[in-house]
């Protein structure tokens, strides 16, 4: 008897040349929240797409609460509720029916699926948008609305395994907050919930355990807590560097480096706790001879930890290093056509 | 983890440790609401398609009248006929395969993937809703006929109905599998491409005859002419009617466009 919910092992999945998914193996248990996170392109949504069978792995297994999802796509579907990464198929449609009809056409009669569009309103607070028609070319709705919208229909109809690709994408702060909520509750009420998502400090709050993707490999796993061992009692300290200037942390910093990790103009160093006053003495001398445009000093988090694991950092140049992971929401598109 | 009111808790927090089970969908249920899924996607555009079909009707019967300087009554009377099989291709070559290569851009085509429902239902709804589209463009070019030649019409209704809905399947059918075999925007190119080869390299506003016998051969075997035969032998029946060969090459590119629309809903690259 196994209460595992998503079970991945071994799922390799090439596009040509490129290795989209690399050997990648977790698991989502009933009643947890998992966040799988990774910079864009790092796999996350070629891996959910294997999981609602729109994908054919090279290699792997795949099972959703105990069905085989690679041999089976049919029957493992109706398993799996998803909210995928684009937005959803609004369009012409107020929330309360889309809601509804996902609900029904994910099996619940026609009273409870309105009542649990009734009851997703109140708790993600879109009430008042819940019968304004979403018109073509975003009118009618807001990103946020259609987004949580998009929320709803999920997980309007109880199923075993809920995958959120990216829910919080143009959501504001309040009902991202009441979105959060809502995730913690399904695995609570016993889903297995699956977090796709590259907004690392959100997901700290609400995740159980943590899959970390990094170009197609997974590089940490393990409870928020884990992941961010060993750097409990160090510091960050973050650099500012101004532009075009070269890293001066090479060499010759005056305090033991737990963890360095460059990130466009930013170098996060992690420096035990004990040597605060040497770091903040010598990050001010940079500052005097022009050499940072300025620096904090603070606890260690788990975007320290991320960044480490990525590794990418500062050594890729596909951009995607070089933005701000904390509590900013960015929109990826992508089609899976 | 932000704390929650207690409130909300009481009324959310169920306890319930085993995974839900999830609730079985049947089919008829899941054809019904993707259709109504579909209606409410194409309602803001079904009027913009309905004058569309007007125009395009008043086009090809006012406007190819004017190419025939003293139209004589059997001319006008294939001209006005056949109109409604332009008008039913190019629906389903044209505006199906724009409408699908618009919901695989926009994720409709992914979220109506990852639904637990059986592929099939998500084609016919397709298609049953395409059908209720196309469905007005037959009235408005027999109107537009009447109006403009004056024709009384000896509509046989059995033939005409079987006529447009296996006309406007077929259409519809090989539209949405070129849409979802091609790329995008290659599946818009070809069904622009087709419309013109539809409204003038086919011999449905004009007799097969004037054709060279090569092209009369490669038609006997494409879709256009045994719809354009079929509607024919229901709108006048009194002046045309249709073979058993025209039915039998409808219904094989039909089934083929079925096929390969369904084998895009499946596939997993």
């Amino acid at each position: 008897m196994t209460d595992d919910v998503l079970v991945v092992d071994g799922v390799t999945k090439r596009f040509g040349e490129v290795t989209a998914n690399a050997a990648i193996g977790f698991r989502v248990r009933a009643g947890e929240v998992v966040g799988l996170l990774g910079h864009n392109g790092a796999g996350k949504t070629t891996l959910v797409s294997q999981i609602v069978g729109l994908l054919r792995p090279d290699a792997g297994e795949i099972r959703v609460a105990g069905v085989d999802a690679v041999a089976h796509p049919g029957a493992a579907r109706r398993l799996v509720a998803l909210q995928a990464q684009g937005q959803v198929p609004l369009d012409g449609l107020t929330p309360r029916t889309a809601v509804e009809l996902a609900a029904r056409l994910r099996g619940l009669p026609r009273r409870a699926a309105r009542q649990a569009a009734a009851r997703l309103a109140d708790e993600l607070d879109i009430a008042p948008w819940m019968d304004q028609r979403a018109l073509p070319e975003g009118r009618g709705l807001s990103g946020g609305v259609r987004r949580l919208a998009g929320f709803a229909m999920a997980v309007a109809s109880p199923a075993p395994l809920v995958v959120l690709d990216e829910p919080t994408n143009d959501v504001d702060a309040s009902r991202r907050r009441r979105l959060w909520d809502a995730v913690r509750r399904l695995g609570d009420r016993g889903a297995g919930v699956l977090l796709v998502t590259h907004n690392v400090l959100e997901a700290e709050k609400v995740v159980d355990e943590l899959v970390v993707l990094d170009r197609g490999e997974v590089v940490a796993s393990g409870s928020p807590a884990r992941l961010t061992a060993g750097m409990d009692d160090g510091l960050r300290l973050e650099l500012s560097l101004p532009p075009g200037s070269s890293d001066p942390t090479g060499d010759g910093v005056p305090v033991p480096v737990l963890q360095r990790v460059s990130a466009g103009r930013r170098v996060l160093l992690v420096v035990p706790a004990d040597q605060a006053a040497p770091a903040v003495a010598w990050a001010g001398s940079l500052r005097a001879a022009g050499l940072v445009d300025g620096y904090t000093l603070g606890p260690a988090t788990l975007e320290d930890a991320y960044l480490a694991r990525t590794g990418s950092a500062g050594t890729s140049g596909t951009g995607a290093s070089t933005r701000t992971l904390a509590g900013t929401a960015t929109t990826e598109t992508s089609n899976h056509a | 983890m932000p704390e929650q009111t207690s409130a909300e808790s009481s009324a959310l927090l169920t306890a319930n440790p085993s995974p839900p089970a999830p609730a079985e969908t049947g089919s008829w249920s899941a054809y019904r609401s993707l259709v109504r899924w579909n209606i409410a996607q194409v309602g803001s555009v079904l009027p913009l398609v309905v004058v569309v079909q007007a125009l395009l009707a008043a086009g090809i019967i006012i406007g190819f009248g004017f190419v025939i300087p003293d139209i004589d009554a059997a001319t006008a009377r294939y001209l006005a006929t056949g109109a409604p099989t332009v008008l039913l291709m190019t629906v389903g070559l044209v505006i199906v395969p724009q409408g699908v290569a618009r919901a695989r851009t926009d994720g409709t085509f992914v979220f109506l993937r990852s639904l637990p429902v059986p592929r099939l239902m998500i084609l016919l709804a397709d298609l049953t809703v395409w059908l209720l589209v196309a469905l007005p463009s037959v009235a408005v070019a027999v109107v537009v006929a009447e109006l403009r030649f004056d024709l009384a019409l000896v509509l046989d209704w059995p033939v005409l109905l079987a006529a447009v809905v296996l006309v406007t399947v077929t259409a519809t059918s090989v539209g949405y599998a070129l849409a979802v075999t091609l790329p995008p925007v290659l599946a818009q190119l070809v069904s622009q491409v087709l419309v013109f080869f539809v409204m003038l390299f086919s011999p449905l506003t004009f007799p097969a005859s004037q054709l060279p016998e090569w092209f009369q051969a490669v038609h006997d075997w494409l879709p256009v002419q045994a719809a354009g035969d079929l509607l024919r032998a229901g709108l006048a029946s009194e002046a045309y009617s249709a073979d058993a060969r025209d039915l039998v090459v409808l219904v094989a590119w039909c089934v083929l466009g079925v096929l390969l629309g369904l084998r895009a809903l499946t596939r997993r690259d």
